[in-house]
């Protein structure tokens, strides 16, 4: 269409307005700061029309049309506020209140008319009955019906005859109170869970005067494909759907600060009550990285902050226990003793969580301070997925951002589990396959995408990368090679060819499983479309396969001329939050800050020159190689910067059992975790929320935290405070900060790719902060700006203080600097199964499976309980002698689990599978009172195990 | 004997392959299942999701709006009573309280033995007969069944009925 963004012009109210076309009257009046009553509508969904709250006139139109559902023409003539519009409005507030409790409008002492008669502590005075309280009500006093109704100025002073419906309330559902005595029926929390989330997992039931919201056939939230992400809860106008947590709290201050649950980096609205709490998660509407999303982790999983087993004041171990100290004693006796261990007998870990600027200080004190380079961060569990495309390309960093995947015309998701793991990332994926793009998942699990997926590929548990390598042989023998770009920007062309004979289509499919037509049908999708996002985390894969698929993907991306695009790129999924931060600031072993080579002698001699001290040569060890080295005694001290890292996982080993080797072991962390009980000096640091900084997310957005809370009930300190500290006791006086901007001053002097970033660009205006003020009209809780404004960050490689940041990388053609092919090998499938352990066991998590499941209360929160069932193919099943349906016992190295045998044609020999639901990891996560939960969920890890008929 | 799992979810797949709609819908396969196995399972909504691609709880949004669609097994006999507003007029409540009375019902549903099922109806189409009665899908009247006196219809309706429970 030729006029889809040409503009139009009308008159709204008497104001000259300019709009695009497809907007409708709301939209352009919203736009130009007009305000019209509305209920269902919600920025971003699509017009509903349901409430009829905003009818408008439309001079020489017909009726009074819902301006919510009306698009504008040209010279429009609108009026919102005639008196025929406003008896209207009315009427219709009044029926909706007429199905809704409505004692916080009519009661006279409330503080409608300014006269709050009712002080905090006061009796209610049974004014009105004890449905229709107003306390009775979840949403008191930041009700968006109630700002509504008086806004429009229906003046209640007497309730008006209702029916009260009498439904129980909810409160059974792990993070969901649901009260639908309040509910109007908007409908949307249904379209917030089917059109901005994807999920459909509840909607509206019956009809008329008894339509309710709800998951199909009264089944609970948790069997209904939920995800809890709490997207409904956001939009919802009344005290229908609330969080249970604080459910009656009353926030008094809200800020917008950085999620530190995983690399998306959402930006959430923190609310605060009187007594310090952090009581509700609301995600910001309008920031970059997540689009008013957010998921269950940050939702509802950032309770830790208040929690009472915050570590208080530094401890040393002292006659084998730990002992509170004093700030002062605990630096000098840590200062002491670091003094003896300098050089690679020391090593630092950071967390996860570690801000840019703590890495960065971390990494400067263990070079030049400890003159060690034995320093990483604590999730940097899988180099190979960026370090090869680093490589290839440039940077070792995402192409585009994140919600250019939703644009896409074909996804692939390459073994990633990204709806647990990134799980904002996975709603433009989902919202991109629902939109038309075609969704293709290479995954040998039952990952929750392969339920909107168009084409899943199932292959043989390890072989990912013979498949990625059969895909490309397709998009060659068909030639269906984006050639113009790979003359104008590939090299090593032949090479590759070459390697590619490898992958015979028949072999491929002998090898993987996977049928010849499926792998020519997703060459075909990938090839064939206008634009491809690679999203790849091979979270199943060993460090061989890893680096294998890698350069699979990156010569998918490079033969269809997917870099350097709007909506086509790589999305490599790093593990923990600020994974990219971390690598960016050099805070791995073989790398100096900005991704200079510590042989570079230039580099670190410049480096040396700005730190003014000395950084060692010799290589450090990594994160896989620490614990180790502590077994054979290389390292003998280490401090680990923690704040809930995941050693849990099982991919490093027993890593307590190394620690216990060391001679001195320095933990800072909020939480006294396993491996804190292990240390000599425990050093309390603060969370997220008391803390400024900045984290980098997966689409290289530099983001600030800011700081929510006052540091109270503790002596705990910022983790960059404690190592300056640390540093100076040392005797080294340069480490002198005073605050995070500081240290990112020196970061962004030192990294050319952040030159351009600076704490207070990240809080200022230009362009990227949006001064707060709160409207003296009603609007949806989401859309109150937090005190401090909203942030987007900024995309580095941000060149100077005046550059915006870059969304896509690579869009400038470089002849000099080409991008090479990479050649490929077939890498050994054959997985981790042993003699003892024949079996490979491949989990799963899906979130709806209506097979005899059973929700039980329990604690007063439900609880999913089946029986777990466990896929065996017919031959296995026969040689192990288990029928369909038998009760059968599955034993690997660690576990022992109970299963029922169900007997699939599909599955593969030797690889048995089962699925867990979703829901009941929900549930575990919120009986866990760690910071970090998910890392004492079982991860979708593939593991050996071996099978047996129970009993025997 | 009751139907295993498998032979359910095989009529399932029958009365979905079988529908005979220009185009295949959520609607249309509703009706298809309801018409073959009288009502619909929760697994025929599964299924019915999967085979006309939309999800799980957009196919209950469907299903749960007419009240048409029953989500339990039906009686045997299945009997509607018409309280539109003519049949309202011509006497429909005497009828409907009968009709509840020999039921032994307080509303509509099923009797406990699982014999009749009982529905309230807003229209059976034939208003000039009122009030009307649907037993099995045969409609009833006064003139129809040459009653002129309503207590005398109330009797026939109430005889036939309880023929039924008798079986």
């Amino acid at each position: 269409m030729a006029s889809e963004n040409s503009e139009i012009n009308l008159i709204i109210d008497g104001k000259q307005i300019t709009t695009q076309t497809g907007n409708t009257i709301l939209q352009a009046a919203m736009e130009s700061g007009l305000y019209i009553p509305y209920l269902c509508y919600y920025p971003g969904m699509k017009p509903y029309g349901a409430c009829r709250m905003c009818v408008v006139e439309v001079e020489n139109g017909r009726g009074t049309p819902a301006s919510c559902t009306t698009p504008v023409a040209e010279g429009m003539v609108v009026n919102t506020d005639t008196q025929q519009i406003q008896d209207l409005r009315k009427g219709i507030t009044e029926l909706i209140i007429s199905e809704h409790p409505h004692g916080c409008l009519t009661c006279h002492r409330t503080d409608i008319n300014g006269a709050n008669l009712c002080g905090p502590e006061d009796i209610c005075l049974r004014h009105v009955s004890v449905t229709d309280r107003c306390v009775s009500c979840p949403k008191n006093e930041r009700c968006e019906l109630k700002d509504t109704t008086i806004y429009v100025g229906t003046g209640l002073t007497t309730p008006m005859t209702y029916k009260y419906r009498n439904l129980p309330v909810l409160n059974q559902d792990p993070f969901y109170d649901l009260d639908y005595n309040l509910c109007i029926v908007c409908a949307r929390c249904v379209r917030a869970c089917d059109e901005l989330r994807g999920d459909n997992a509840i909607t509206l039931t019956e009809r008329s005067g008894i339509s309710l919201v709800g998951p199909a056939y009264g089944s609970s939230l948790l069997e209904s494909g939920c995800e809890f992400c709490g997207s409904c809860i956001d939009v919802c106008p009344v005290g229908a759907l609330v969080e249970s947590d604080y459910k009656w709290d009353k926030a008094v201050e809200s800020t917008s600060t950085t999620c530190p649950q995983c690399p998306v980096g959402c930006q959430l609205k923190l609310e605060v009550n009187k007594r310090g709490k952090v009581i509700r998660v609301i995600p910001e509407l309008e920031a970059e990285a997540n689009r008013g999303q957010a998921c269950f982790k940050g939702k509802f999983g950032l309770d830790f902050i208040n929690k009472r087993s915050r570590l208080k004041s530094p401890m040393i171990r002292r006659d084998g226990a730990l002992e509170d100290v004093s700030w002062e004693e605990a630096m000098s006796f840590v200062a002491d003793k670091l003094n003896l261990y300098k050089g690679s007998g020391f090593a630092a870990l950071s967390s996860s969580r570690s801000t840019n600027e703590e890495a960065y200080i971390l990494q400067k004190f263990t070079r030049s301070v400890m003159n060690s380079n034995n320093v990483d961060h604590s999730s940097n569990m899988r180099p190979e997925v960026t370090e090869i495309l680093g490589d290839v390309l440039g940077y070792q960093a995402a192409t585009n951002s994140i919600w250019s995947i939703e644009e896409s015309d074909c996804i692939l998701v390459v073994s990633s589990n990204v709806t647990e793991e990134h799980n904002v990332a996975s709603v433009a994926v989902k919202r991109g396959s629902k939109n038309g793009s075609k969704l293709i998942v290479i995954d040998s699990r039952e990952v929750e995408l392969t339920r909107s997926a168009k084409l899943w590929l199932k292959p043989r548990p390890g072989t990912d990368s013979v498949l990625l390598g059969g895909i490309l042989k397709v998009i060659f023998d068909e030639s269906l090679e984006d050639q113009e770009f790979m003359n104008a920007r590939t090299d090593n062309l032949d090479n590759f060819k070459n390697s590619l004979w490898k992958f015979d289509l028949k072999k491929v499919q002998e090898i993987t499983g996977v049928d010849e037509s499926d792998i020519r049908t997703a060459a075909r999708y990938i090839a064939e479309s206008d634009s491809t996002s690679f999203i790849y985390a091979l979270d199943n894969l060993n460090d061989a396969q890893r680096s294998e698929s890698t350069r699979s993907v990156i010569n998918l991306a490079l033969a269809t001329g997917n870099i350097g695009k709007n909506n086509g790129g790589l999305y490599p999924l790093r593990s923990g939050t600020n994974d990219q931060g971390s690598w960016d600031v050099g805070c791995v072993p073989h790398l100096l800050p900005g991704y200079k080579n510590l042989h570079d002698s230039a580099a670190r001699a410049s480096l040396e020159q700005n730190w003014g001290l000395n950084i060692p040569e010799e290589t450090g060890l990594g994160l896989k190689e620490m614990f180790p080295a502590i077994i054979t005694g290389d390292v003998k001290a280490m401090m680990i910067v923690g704040n809930s890292t995941n050693f849990s996982n099982g991919d490093l080993g027993d890593v307590l059992e190394s620690v216990k080797n060391l001679e001195f072991l320095v933990v800072q962390d909020a939480f006294l975790t396993d491996i804190g009980m292990l240390a000599d000096v425990v050093l309390p640091s603060v969370t997220f929320a008391e803390k400024e900084g900045t984290f980098t997310n997966m689409e290289r957005r530099v983001q600030p935290l800011k700081q929510v809370l006052e540091i109270n009930n503790t002596y705990a300190m910022p983790d960059w405070w404690i190592i300056t500290e640390l540093a100076k006791a040392m005797g080294y006086d340069s480490f002198n900060y005073h605050c995070a901007a500081q240290i990112l001053d020196e970061i962004s002097n030192n990294i050319p790719f952040y030159a351009g970033i600076k704490y207070d660009r990240l809080l200022s205006k230009e362009g990227i902060l949006e001064p707060a003020g709160i409207p003296n009209f009603p609007i949806p809780s989401q859309m109150i700006p937090a005190s401090g404004g909203r942030n987007t960050g900024i995309q580095w490689p941000c060149l100077d203080v005046q550059h915006t940041g870059v969304k896509v990388l690579y869009t400038n053609i470089d002849d000099s600097n080409k991008f090479s092919m990479q050649s490929l090998e077939i890498v050994d499938g054959t997985s981790v199964t042993t003699k003892e352990y024949p079996l490979l066991f491949v989990p799963g998590r899906v979130l709806h499976d209506s097979d005899d499941v059973k929700i039980e209360v329990i604690n007063n929160k439900n609880v999913i309980v089946r029986d777990e069932v466990l896929q065996l193919n017919p031959e296995d099943a026969k040689r192990l002698d288990i029928g369909d349906f038998e009760m059968i016992q599955l034993e690997s190295v660690d576990e022992k689990l109970t299963f029922q045998a169900r007997i699939v044609k599909e599955s593969f020999v030797g690889v048995v599978s089962s699925t867990t639901l979703f829901g009941s990891l929900i549930t575990q996560l919120d009986a866990s009172e760690d910071p970090d939960p998910m890392g004492n969920v079982p991860t979708l890890k593939t593991k050996a195990v071996r099978v047996s008929k129970q009993g025997s | 004997m009751a139907e295993t799992r498998e032979q359910h979810d095989q009529s399932i797949k029958d009365a979905l392959m079988k529908q005979n709609a220009k185009t295949v819908t959520v609607l249309s396969s509703l009706l298809a299942i309801q018409d073959s196995l009288g009502y619909i399972s929760g697994r025929a909504i599964d299924q019915i999701a999967s085979y006309t691609g939309s999800t799980l709880n957009d196919v209950w949004g469907v299903a749960s709006f007419y009240t048409n669609f029953r989500f339990s097994p039906p009686g045997e006999n299945f009997v509607e009573v018409c309280w539109g507003p003519t049949c309202h007029l011509l006497g429909a409540q005497g009828v409907l309280d009968c009709v509840l009375g020999e039921l032994g019902l307080k509303e509509e549903g099923d009797t406990g033995d699982r014999k009749v099922s009982l529905k309230f109806n807003t229209c059976l189409g034939a208003c000039s007969q009122g009030p009307l009665v649907s037993v099995n899908h045969k409609i009833i009247g006064p003139k129809l069944i040459g009653d002129a006196n309503p207590k005398d219809f109330q009797n026939s309706v109430v005889k036939i009925i309880s023929d039924l429970k008798k079986g």
